[in-house]
């Protein structure tokens, strides 16, 4: 990466333009051609740096409720467990993390209740008892950007 | 409120945009909109926080994250504002959110923090325990990424 990649990271990353030709307007503020700046954003994209370009979500204005789930999974269900875990569309992230509590993944749904009956699917389907539901009391801080 | 029209839009936007010259008119096109309509909608979501941003996600090892812990913390109810709010100023800090403690899990207060490695991770912790005077707190290192995607709303 170099200095012209790092400023259109840093660019991108919360203010993608929102017109007809956003990279024609990138190239105006950064000062490189609309071709470059498209170029160098797919290069960017195949090597991994960019997972992907577009919205980010509030869930809960689009009347979704989200939480956070962790897990105590033995070594010999780890594998069953993830598959079974991964396998509902709301979980987005999911994670080994260094604990008793090792499974730690995030739940977004339509309600509460479903996701409460889906811990009890994956324990039923799993034999993992414990699973906390770890919902936000309050939120302080959420930042997605990094400058780079 | 969003409308039909919105889920629709929603429905294209939580994937990737195409990297072409107009890449919005494309997507438009895809569901039978016109362009203009389709970028109003969009500065409309983002103006009323629907949208709670619009860019690029970085896999962020690649980028030159190498490390992230969660740090989770036990906080007295009293001062859970005023250290949540303490722990937020923090650059390092990406997410901070008060969660209500379960059974043998007590802390209450959950900070993800960034750095170049785990030493960094754990001397931003300690920063950020003499800030608040908050000691009783453990980092949680991701050993392992079983899945990281986007919600598909719609």
């Amino acid at each position: 990466m170099d200095d012209s990649d790092r400023a259109i990271i840093n660019e991108i990353q919360s203010d993608f333009p929102i017109t007809e030709r956003p990279f024609q307007e990138l190239a105006t503020r950064l000062q490189l051609s609309e071709d470059e700046i498209l170029e160098r954003v797919k290069r960017l994209k195949e090597e991994g740096v960019i997972r992907r370009i577009g919205g980010n979500f509030n869930s809960k204005k689009l009347n979704f409720t989200s939480t956070l789930c962790a897990a105590r999974v033995p070594e010999q269900k780890l594998a069953k467990f993830v598959e079974t875990v991964n396998r509902y569309p709301g979980v987005t992230h999911n994670y080994l993390r260094n604990h008793g509590y090792n499974v730690w993944f995030t739940f977004i749904a339509e309600n509460m209740a479903y996701i409460d009956n889906a811990l009890n699917e994956i324990s039923a389907a799993t034999g993992v008892g414990e699973i906390r539901n770890l919902p936000a009391v309050r939120m302080f801080k959420i930042k997605v950007d990094f400058e780079v | 409120m969003i409308d039909e029209r919105d889920k629709i839009i929603i429905g294209l936007i939580q994937g990737d945009l195409p990297l072409q010259k107009k890449p919005f008119a494309k997507m438009a096109e895809s569901i039978g909109m016109t362009e203009s309509e389709f970028l109003e909608r969009i500065r409309a979501l983002k103006a009323s926080g629907v949208i709670r941003r619009f860019g690029a996600t970085l896999r962020h090892q690649e980028a030159g994250f190498s490390s992230n812990a969660m740090v989770a913390w036990i906080v007295p109810d009293d001062r859970i504002e005023e250290v949540g709010k303490a722990m937020a100023e923090f650059r390092e800090v990406t997410h901070c959110y008060q969660r209500r403690p379960q059974k043998d899990w007590k802390y209450n207060l959950f900070t993800m923090v960034h750095g170049d490695d785990k030493d960094a991770c754990y001397q931003v912790a300690k920063r950020m325990s003499e800030a608040t005077g908050m000691d009783e707190y453990i980092l949680l290192f991701s050993e392992k990424e079983f899945k990281k995607t986007s919600m598909a709303y719609f």
